[in-house]
């Protein structure tokens, strides 16, 4: 599962126990079933609005058992570990530091290529290009690599001219570089220029006093 | 789960969500943490936190319909609905998919340029403002020019870029600012 995904996942669950927990307790609080007339089901939390948010009886209800302390124990464990884990996932790495590349026609060689210097790379093939003032380049995406670029646009440029120029140049070279068959998965983000403006007339300088020495 | 469709509707970039991934995670990693604290310490026969023993206290002595407990959990609500909008919600809504070059993308602001310097170039536009949103784009020309001259090079520019959705186009013309005479 991609990072993307899994993050949209866990923020959805904690918005859904937040959002579930505030909504039972809202009900209760504003009279909300004996408003609307409804009875909920036996067992259902927090249905008058006298009674408190965790009584003293609830919380310590399993306290004197065997289990309570080590489940509880544990579960928070589990809950710091994963939430750990969650954090690390988000300072880790997009990609790993060097790529291997493709050396199935030499057999017992191992080529590997750093990721900072295809990077470089390839940034400067598409600073190169014409019509393109900035290049910011990446790679992207655990195992399959991928080239995410973003590129400067002059004023006026055909935005489809400049992607298939990046295709044939940078991103075919990038991928000759790591010797796959199938070109790079590319996330290519183009910007524009604006159009340069024509140059306010200037006040005139007043002229400058003449220093002493 | 950006798989491009391969009807007319491909979805530009999704956002990854890192920031409020970091944000949530550090809050419940803190509480979690300082839980698990106090309660190996009540297992192994301390005595509990007095936060902790503040907050037990609170919590089993204020009613539902106290201000307090209302008020927080309208809190938690409002959380709850933004936490679900940005794990639903696609984000990056400023890059533009490409309907030529699956996985390409333009920025708003770059789509503006480009059809703000292809109207000023028409004859009697002294300056446009051009702002493209998702689903319109509106051109602002400053000048005496010919409305629909304007119209269809907006329109031609757009559709040399090539967007998945083409925005509605909306021109309108002003008169040119005042200028100060050069001297």
């Amino acid at each position: 599962m991609s990072r993307s995904t899994v993050n949209r996942v866990v923020l959805g669950l904690v918005a859904v126990v937040l959002l579930a927990g505030a909504l039972l307790v809202l009900a209760g609080g504003l009279h909300l079933y004996r408003r609307l007339g409804v009875t909920p089901p036996s067992g259902w939390p927090l249905t008058s609005a006298r009674q408190p948010v965790l009584s003293s009886a609830a919380r310590t209800r399993w306290r004197d058992r065997e289990w309570w302390w080590p489940a509880v124990v544990g579960a928070l464990a589990v809950l710091v570990l994963l939430a750990l884990w969650w954090l690390a996932a988000q300072l880790r790495r997009p990609v790993p530091a060097e790529l291997d590349r493709d050396t199935a026609d030499h057999p017992g060689l191992r080529l590997r290529v750093r990721s900072a210097a295809l990077v470089a790379a390839v940034r400067e093939t598409a600073v190169g290009l014409p019509r393109v003032s900035a290049a910011r380049v990446a790679l992207t995406g655990r195992p399959e690599p991928k080239l995410r670029a973003v590129l400067l646009l002059e004023p006026g440029t055909d935005p489809g001219a400049a992607v298939a120029a990046f295709r044939t140049g940078p991103n075919t070279a990038a991928t000759a570089t790591l010797g796959s068959p199938t070109p790079l998965p590319l996330d290519l983000r183009l910007q524009v220029a604006p159009t340069p403006k024509p140059r306010e007339p200037r006040e005139r300088r007043r002229r400058r006093a003449p220093r002493v020495q | 789960m950006s798989e491009p469709s391969s009807a007319g509707r491909r979805p530009g970039p999704r956002s990854e969500r890192v920031r409020p991934a970091l944000v949530v995670g550090l809050l419940g990693l803190a509480v979690a943490g300082a839980l698990l604290y106090d309660a190996a310490a009540s297992w192994t026969g301390h005595r509990a936190g007095s936060w902790r023993s503040r907050a037990a206290h609170q919590l089993a002595t204020r009613p539902l319909d106290s201000g307090w407990v209302l008020a927080g959990a309208a809190v938690l609500a409002l959380l709850g609905c933004w936490l679900l909008v940005l794990a639903c919600a696609r984000g990056e809504r400023r890059w533009l998919p490409l309907r030529q070059h699956p996985g390409a993308v333009i920025d708003r602001v770059g789509v503006a340029a480009l059809v703000e310097t292809r109207v000023v170039g028409l004859p009697m536009v002294a300056a446009a403002r051009v702002r493209v949103r998702r689903r319109r784009a509106r051109v602002t020309v400053y000048g005496s020019a010919d409305l629909v001259q304007v119209r269809e090079a907006a329109a031609a520019e757009l559709a040399r870029i090539g967007l998945v959705r083409e925005p509605a186009l909306r021109v309108r013309g002003r008169p040119a600012r005042h200028r100060p005479p050069m001297h």
